[in-house]
């Protein structure tokens, strides 16, 4: 009976990374090895409940669906975590690479098109991505459903505009961020693509905490929230794919 | 003289063979109290009658009502079969009305919809809250303008001279218990959100909270959590953050 686990043992070391085994997908899926292709390629992959992909059981209003990813229990530094929605027109939501003070943990809210599994994959400096899943119930239409910013007179002038907030947790502080933008993802007749793109963090002294590049799976008037290792104050830079920049400051 | 007529035509029929089971005098009037699919769905039941409601219950029936209907449609399915909207062609007023023998107190608030619609019946005391109270079943939230709105509702409906309580949804009562228990679960749903928003939490952290003990008899309300927080939660937080772009 011993010589079972030393053999699995021996074959674990001696094995290339590629061939770990991921284990069973936890969420039934059919574009699962679709996506892994594109973003994972053949770097080696397992799934992980240590990954949590926390969602609610359905979507009450499909176009602002909470979505938070805590990988805080997976061993060893993570250097990225990719987020998607397998059935969305749109899946991709967020690449997000937070720096050692920025902890492995995310929020954000999305729109979802229809019923759908919800992805996390986050992976370690040793190469591995631990794939974090749920799945979540929609009526759907969230991703071609008119923009309530577009609707309200104004917006123009509010663009860019951030709401901002920072809580003390026992031994990190979170940073919660809301920015007026319409994140249009172009699936609505005459209104091309127009969202941010890539937000990052900076400290006082204007060294880099964390990137994050997003797409319009995002919601609009995107909500962001990080938490982050140390105090004092930061600033998260904004840029949409027309160019604009926004920046914000947060004590 | 019916109020509500329920989610769909074949329970709109269902209530009016109901009714001929009670007595065989005609229909001659009925009234919705909010524009909620499971309240005025079942309109097509009662074509030869009068429909009335708040002018603001129209208007969003008008303008949500194929939505909210759709929707029923994919909960439920076969059970809707022909149910299309019907909006109501008469408009109420507040004010006493009479209705036969009854005079009846047409109260409007908004609260719970946006247009709510309370009858007192001032010849026998009975008081239809409409969707304003919800007893043992929790209360639903997604058209309501505020959870403080809603209890300034609440103290004036409870200081009708009302001696039994049909409230929209739960067993009718004789004493306050649905008015404490619906002022007891919105204080504690709004403490919730604000206490939330100040310290920085995730809507799925709030959704998260333990329902309190006190609310165990109330059904669903695990469930109407999810769907309150996603309604109400955003107002809160942008209460309690500041603008920060430079």
């Amino acid at each position: 009976m011993t010589r079972v686990p030393l053999l699995l043992l021996a074959l674990c070391l001696g094995a290339p990374a590629h061939a770990l085994d991921p284990g069973p997908d936890p969420v039934p899926s059919v574009m699962w090895e679709f996506y892994r292709k594109q973003w994972i390629g053949d770097e080696p992959y397992r799934f992980d409940q240590r990954v949590k992909v926390v969602a609610p059981p359905f979507a009450e209003d499909a176009r602002q669906v909470p979505l938070q990813v805590d990988a805080r229990d997976v061993p060893g530094r993570v250097r990225r975590m990719l987020v998607w929605a397998e059935l969305n027109p749109l899946p991709r939501i967020v690449d997000f690479a937070p720096g050692p003070d920025v902890l492995p943990w995310l929020a954000v809210r999305i729109r979802i098109e229809q019923a759908t599994p919800l992805r996390a994959a986050v992976q370690t400096e040793d190469g591995v991505w631990h794939v974090g899943s749920t799945l979540i119930d929609a009526a759907g239409g969230g991703c071609t459903a008119p923009s309530v910013v577009r609707s309200q007179p104004g917006w123009e002038e509010r663009l860019g505009q951030v709401l901002g907030g920072r809580y003390p947790r026992e031994d990190f502080s979170r940073l919660r961020l809301s920015v007026a933008h319409p994140m249009d993802n172009g699936l609505m007749a005459g209104i091309p693509e127009f969202f941010i793109e890539h937000a990052e963090l900076f400290d006082a002294a204007g060294r880099s905490l964390a990137t994050l590049e997003l797409w319009p799976a995002v919601s609009e008037n995107p909500s962001l929230s990080f938490d982050l290792r140390r105090p004092g104050p930061v600033r998260l830079s904004l840029r949409d794919n027309n160019g604009n920049a926004f920046d914000a400051a947060i004590e | 003289m019916v109020i509500d007529s329920g989610p769909s035509l074949r329970y709109g029929q269902a209530l009016r063979s109901a009714i001929g089971k009670v007595t065989d005098k005609p229909v001659v009037q009925v009234l919705i109290t909010h524009h909620h699919p499971d309240h005025a769905l079942g309109n097509q039941a009662f074509a030869d009658a009068p429909i009335a409601a708040l002018p603001g219950t129209n208007a969003q029936l008008a303008k949500e009502g194929d939505g909210l209907t759709e929707n029923m449609y994919r909960m439920v399915g076969d059970w809707m079969r022909g149910t299309q909207v019907r909006v109501p062609e008469q408009t109420l007023e507040p004010g006493v009305k009479r209705f036969g023998s009854h005079p009846l107190r047409l109260l409007a608030f908004t609260g719970h919809s946006g247009a709510d619609l309370a009858v007192l019946d001032e010849k026998t005391g009975v008081l239809f809250t409409g969707d304003l109270v919800f007893y043992q079943r929790a209360l639903t939230t997604p058209h309501s303008p505020g959870l403080l709105q809603w209890m300034e509702d609440l103290q004036q409906l409870q200081g009708l001279p009302w001696t039994l309580l049909v409230p929209g949804h739960g067993p009718v009562s004789q004493d306050r218990r649905p008015f404490e228990q619906m002022m007891d679960y919105l204080g504690w749903l709004d403490d919730l959100l604000r206490d939330s928003a100040a310290n920085g939490l995730e809507m799925n952290e709030v959704i998260a909270t333990p329902i309190p003990e006190r609310f165990a008899a109330v059904k669903m309300s695990k469930y109407e959590l999810i769907r309150s927080v996603s309604h109400l939660y955003p107002r809160y937080e942008q209460a309690a953050m500041a603008r920060v772009e430079q």
